[in-house]
């Protein structure tokens, strides 16, 4: 048991000397040029990875250690990188200021040579950016490593942290497929159809867009009940019997329906946490849009409540119901059913409008698009966002058709509407008419 | 749409004495005013006869923005694309504000303006979309917090759920993405909005072209500070389409004449407080 302590001990202290020689014998090597950073651009379409086999753009910066000098940098990446076809764009900046520094850049498959028309002096952070390069198409972790010329010797630059890489994603072969296709590349050529609908992009843009789509479905969602009952509340107070209360409606109803939304956003979105009162976006954005809803579906149960004939009333309260029971039995049933496909046109009003909530950085479709839209500097995203609104608001519309239909026929009774409301004994006929000509 | 040269050139000289002598306000000096020959001589097309029609977000001051009280254009650039239409015998009009990542697009697609004036960074990847000038100013990118907590590292912002609001489209903000991949970049339309969310507390920092941040923290939002100045030696340049070379060409002439003249330092003290 001793005897394997004793080893125990002394492979640890070998151990511990092993690391210790290491730290002495391989000291950083002083360095003329310091590598800051390496960062890579994402190129994944809608997302935010740096997507390997695919044209992005490498960013090196280096600072030149005082008493240097440098005159050329060579970078290196993995195997399987290339920097072939590649831009490199040269910047030497003293703090702030720029210099004039010009150069070239020779790219050999996975390496590429910066040479200086004059020397980077002393004191001054390297920028190099290199565009349409490509990382390995398999992804895995980058190091940038490589050489660099100082007074005519040539050093090894430090290893930057890696870059996180990924492997092509099934979504973005699609993309790349399309865009070996002979008539993507036709459609395209076409400036309106590549700029508007340009097939890789819409690919792209629907699976980027769909959180998007799904957030504004679930605001809206999420916001009509509360607005379906506030709308109700102060729908109420509108025609109640009492000023003060009709006051404060009139107030609320008009406010909000006599501002843009737009400005009703900014204020609840800049204003409340200004107050210290820190809401989720989201749940901000819900509560706006049913503050907002509410105002307008207010004016519609109002007028809907109205359009029930006072006969109503006056037969409910010959029955001996009290106003509660004669509201909620008699009246709003038959309310709901009139005022159906306006509350439909409101809820798609709504729909649209939360497109206004990513100017305030909700991340809803409209955030998405443009986000889309700026990385790839064409329009077709927003064609795409508009086909997401579409798929909501178009079964919705036809709804409101059929609804309206539905409560039209029944108004006025099943058969074709009579020249003459009053004239009973002539639909009568008609109706006699029409059932024998049926059978 | 071809302009007529010799009349171009006329107005040309025409203005640039007009130029001159304004320039001078009362001087001494007579520096006899050079003529913008060979600018004029290039062919180019505009969207509107005589009239040089430009694409701005004005949305950054001090470069590009809206006088509060007359809503016209005013800034650097503005003055700068007035100078060089004058330069060139046009008339300058600036169409009302637009979106920042519209512009490019708007100046690739050609036929709405005929060029962005925004401070807009010459980058390789949108020189695959435009044409850029000569740059006419050298910019960084900054990120500015809360003036009390102004202290933070890059390293303090790059974790999980702080909120960085950048302008869409912008330099500043793939310099976010890439360099605060951990962080939520939020994209929004301009760099005013992204610094009052900064200052209502909504994001923790906003990057944008270090001019524009230190203009505004020290103008409009005196509660924030410009809490990291990064140094990316960017160079703004006027988008051009690429079918009208000779406009580019034109305005290079033009730019490079104000050098000369130093009209371009008069305009860094009016608007920017020092020469670069």
């Amino acid at each position: 048991m001793q005897h394997r302590r004793g080893a125990l001990l002394v492979a640890l202290a070998l151990a511990l000397t092993g690391v210790f020689a290491t730290a002495l014998a391989a000291p950083r090597p002083a360095q003329a040029l310091t590598t800051e950073k390496a960062t890579a651009r994402p190129n994944e379409d809608g997302g935010d990875g740096v997507i390997g086999g695919m044209d992005t753009r490498l960013t090196w910066e280096g600072t030149v250690e005082p008493g240097e000098e440098v005159t050329s940098v060579t970078l290196s990446l993995p195997e399987g990188s290339t920097f072939d076809g590649s831009t490199t764009r040269i910047t030497a900046l003293e703090g702030l200021k720029r210099m004039d520094v010009t150069g070239e850049a020779v790219p050999a498959g996975s390496s590429l040579t910066v040479s200086f028309d004059q020397a980077i002096p002393e004191g001054s952070l390297l920028r190099l950016e290199i565009t349409n390069m490509q990382f390995p198409s398999e992804g895995g972790e980058c190091v940038v490593s490589g050489t660099y010329e100082s007074a005519g010797a040539t050093h090894e630059l430090a290893d930057s942290k890696p870059i996180e890489t990924i492997a092509n994603t099934p979504l973005q072969s699609i993309v790349n497929w399309l865009d070996e296709q002979p008539w993507v590349e036709a459609w395209n050529s076409n400036q309106f159809l590549g700029m508007f609908l340009k097939p890789q992009l819409l690919v792209t843009s629907f699976s980027s867009l769909a959180p998007g789509w799904i957030l504004c479905l679930g605001i809206v969602v999420a916001a009509y009940p509360f607005a379906i009952a506030l709308g109700l509340l102060f729908a109420m107070l509108k025609i109640s019997k009492w000023r003060i209360l009709r006051a404060v409606a009139v107030v609320y109803i008009n406010v909000l329906r006599g501002t843009p939304l737009f400005l009703q956003i900014y204020i609840m979105f800049f204003g409340l946490p200004m107050l210290n009162i820190n809401i989720d976006n989201n749940l901000l954005g819900i509560i706006v849009m049913a503050i907002n809803s509410s105002a307008y579906l207010a004016e519609i149960f109002r007028a809907g409540i109205q359009s029930i004939p006072q006969g109503q009333y006056e037969a409910a309260s010959s029955l001996g119901m009290n106003y509660v029971q004669t509201m909620f039995t008699i009246i709003l049933p038959q309310t709901i059913r009139r005022v159906i496909p306006t509350v439909t046109s409101d809820f798609i009003t709504a729909f649209k409008d939360t497109s206004l909530l990513s100017s305030v950085g909700v991340m809803e479709l409209m955030m998405f698009s443009k986000n889309l839209t700026t990385v790839t500097g064409n329009i077709t995203p927003y064609v795409a966002a508009g086909i997401f609104y579409l798929i909501v608001t178009l079964p919705l519309i036809k709804v409101v058709g059929i609804v309206e239909e539905n409560i039209a026929r029944s108004e006025r009774g099943s058969g074709p509407r009579p020249k003459r409301r009053a004239d009973v004994a002539d639909s009568a006929a008609a109706q006699m008419k029409e059932a024998a000509d049926a059978c | 749409m071809k302009l007529s040269c010799r009349f171009a050139g006329g107005l040309a000289v025409a203005c640039a004495l007009a130029l001159t002598i304004s320039g001078c306000s009362g001087g001494g000096q007579t520096s006899a005013p050079t003529t913008s020959d060979d600018a004029a001589e290039a062919a180019y097309t505009l969207v509107e006869d005589g009239t040089i029609t430009v694409a701005s977000d004005l949305a950054n001051a001090p470069l590009d923005f809206v006088d509060e009280k007359t809503g016209e254009a005013q800034g650097f650039e503005i003055d700068l694309i007035n100078a060089v239409a004058d330069k060139l015998g046009l008339e300058c009009e600036v169409l009302p504000a637009m979106k920042f990542d519209t512009i490019v697009p708007l100046i690739e697609q050609g036929g709405k303006a005929d060029v962005g004036v925004s401070n807009i960074t010459i980058t390789d990847a949108r020189m695959e979309q435009v044409d850029f000038t000569d740059s006419y100013m050298d910019s960084n990118q900054g990120l500015v917090t809360l003036a009390a907590s102004a202290d933070v590292t890059e390293d303090d912002l790059n974790v999980e759920g702080t909120k960085i609001a950048v302008q869409a489209g912008t330099t500043g903000a793939s310099w976010a993405e890439e360099n605060l991949p951990n962080a939520e970049i939020v994209a929004l339309d301009d760099p005013v909005v992204a610094v009052t969310g900064v200052q209502t507390g909504l994001y923790a920092a906003a990057v944008a072209d270090l001019p524009v941040m230190t203009y505004l923290c020290s103008n409009s939002f005196t509660d924030c500070a410009v809490a990291i100045e990064i140094p990316t030696g960017e160079q703004y340049g006027i988008a051009v389409n690429k079918d009208n070379p000779g406009l580019t060409e034109a305005i290079n002439g033009a730019l490079a004449e104000l050098e000369e003249e130093g009209y371009i330092s008069e305009l860094e003290v009016k608007w920017l407080g020092a020469e670069l």
